[in-house]
């Protein structure tokens, strides 16, 4: 069970990363108290890893065939890209770590499923342009019901904060169902737990890392989406709820990040405005090529060290 | 689904909001008693012909207590929004609102203790003048009070009342500038001239302050539609 301490550490990191994604906005704008966002998150998480977890997990264990020692070699070095790009400052993504890693092992096993590789990385491109897609008429329908409405301000206000609320919990299910894959789909590969373990084991993991460690990445992170209005907000973190959703139920991992990114993009269009910078942009197409290089690289570098022998001089 | 059906779901949950709304229009309606004491302060020596101004300082007194009261209600409502009542947006709108709203209070106060503390009196031919500036300026604060009503109900309407409050402004700035040219094409003291002077610039503040809160409150509610 030692084994799984790897994941754990991934899941623990995914957690204290993008729990801001679904509930920053609320928390760095005081909507909302952090321990309420944290614990809401939380039971989220883990029901929606429970829930919804199994599609994911299937994908990822079907790339290739995985030994246990190779399992924890590519969980930590996942997670090792994760900790090393995060301090450099680079853009990551988690589930692009874990699909690098698991791809160097595959090298080395000399057996990689190419239709399944296929599959993630069309799904890649496909967050940030889903979001984009799921949010202009997401935006237009959910105006729509809101005007029709007619509240006064009070109510209006009453109602964005419930709406934030609620979409930042649906996203917290979205972001455990998709990414508990991540966290402990090469165990199962490995045969070492079975799905539903992995499912509980994975979302508890993200759960621990946003009790314990999201709150200076979820007052800081969600900043960056304060500027927008309370309404556009609140439809940006449910258009991003949905496409991880849509894309948990395709049964690939992707990432919470860029589904905001693209979400903010479709918001941008709605409204006529540059939302996004080029620089944002510009991480995005870094973090796909240049997250699962790295991770599969240091995957190789793992197990080439770990399956060094002493051999004594005769 | 109408809109008290969605109020009543979601009031259990939000009282802040609830009680923030409470005040303010507890702010309006002690906003209108200052004014009706204003009003008689002002009649009260206008009116009297020998420039007595028997009730003017009971009435000073009452002005100056229905202010303090709205003072006392401002605080509270800055209370509620630094413990986090409605979202971050609505919080800085509405504190901002209240304290241009506040502006005008201070306005009938400083016009009544200029009165009171360099003892000015407003001459008889100037009175008719006078009384035309305080009607329609405290026209224009009803008038800012029912557009406040509308933008918290959110109903429709805003924009006309916005239109009528400027126009009584520019009104309002046509007879401040007749009055100090009376004044000074009149043969009363170089000094006391200064001292009307002053007091009628203060009194073209009342519409100013109006016109500049139901500019804002426009603005407010232009925001808010998505």
């Amino acid at each position: 069970m030692l084994s799984l301490l790897g994941g754990v550490f991934l899941g623990w990191s995914l957690g204290s990363n993008d729990a801001s994604n679904v509930f920053g906005t609320a928390v760095s704008s005081r909507m909302l108290k952090f321990w309420v966002a944290a614990v809401l998150a939380s039971i989220f998480v883990v029901t929606g890893a429970i829930v919804s977890g199994q599609a994911g997990i299937e994908t990822l264990k079907g790339l290739t065939s995985i030994r246990l020692d190779q399992a924890v070699i590519s969980s930590v070095a996942a997670a090792v890209t994760v900790t090393i790009m995060t301090l450099l400052g680079l853009p990551v993504s988690t589930s692009q770590a874990v699909v690098g890693a698991i791809m160097g092992i595959g090298i080395l096993n000399n057996q990689i499923n190419l239709g399944g590789l296929g599959k993630i990385v069309a799904c890649w491109v496909g967050t940030p342009v889903g979001a984009v897609i799921v949010s202009i008429p997401l935006y237009y329908m959910v105006a729509a019901i809101y005007n029709k409405l007619n509240l006064n301000l009070f109510r209006s206000d009453s109602l964005l904060r419930f709406g934030l609320i609620a979409a930042g919990s649906y996203g917290a299910y979205a972001l455990g169902a998709n990414n508990v894959a991540n966290v402990t789909a090469v165990f199962v590969g490995a045969g070492l737990i079975t799905i539903f373990f992995a499912t509980l084991i994975g979302g508890a993991s993200i759960a621990l890392g946003i009790l314990t460690f999201s709150r200076p990445v979820m007052e800081t992170v969600g900043k960056k989406l304060v500027n927008l209005d309370p309404f556009s907000a609140f439809v940006v973190i449910l258009a991003e709820a949905i496409t991880v959703h849509i894309y948990t139920i395709i049964g690939v991992p992707v990432s919470t990040s860029q589904a905001v990114v693209g979400a903010v993009i479709g918001i941008g269009i709605v409204k006529g405005v540059n939302t996004v910078s080029k620089k944002t942009l510009k991480n995005i197409l870094m973090a796909w090529f240049l997250t699962p290089i790295v991770s599969c690289f240091l995957a190789l570098v793992i197990d080439f060290a770990y399956n060094l022998h002493y051999i004594p001089p005769q | 689904m109408n809109e008290n059906k969605v109020a009543a779901m979601f009031d259990f949950l939000f009282k802040k909001e609830h009680r923030v709304e409470t005040l303010i229009f507890e702010y309006m309606d002690t906003l209108k008693l200052i004014q009706e004491s204003f009003l008689d302060a002002i009649n009260a020596c206008l009116e009297d012909e020998d420039h007595k101004c028997e009730d003017f300082e009971f009435l000073i007194t009452q002005t100056h207590k229905h202010e303090s009261r709205a003072d006392d209600i401002r605080d509270e409502i800055n209370n509620l929004m630094y413990s986090k009542a409605l979202i971050p947006d609505s919080r800085g709108d509405i504190m901002r609102l209240i304290e241009s709203i506040d502006m005008i209070p201070h306005f009938f106060e400083r016009i009544l203790f200029i009165m009171q503390t360099q003892r000015v009196s407003i001459p008889d031919f100037l009175v008719l003048d006078v009384k035309d500036l305080i009607r329609i300026s405290l026209e224009s604060c009803d008038l800012l009070s029912k557009q406040m009503a509308l933008h918290l109900k959110q109903k429709l309407g805003i924009r006309s009342l916005l239109s009528i409050i400027d126009t009584n402004e520019s009104h309002c700035d046509h007879i401040e500038r007749r009055i100090i040219t009376k004044i000074f094409d009149s043969d009363l003291d170089p000094f006391v001239k200064l001292q009307l002077k002053e007091l009628i610039i203060t009194m073209g503040g009342i519409s100013d302050q109006a016109d500049r809160v139901s500019k804002q409150i426009n603005i407010i509610s232009m925001k808010r539609r998505v």
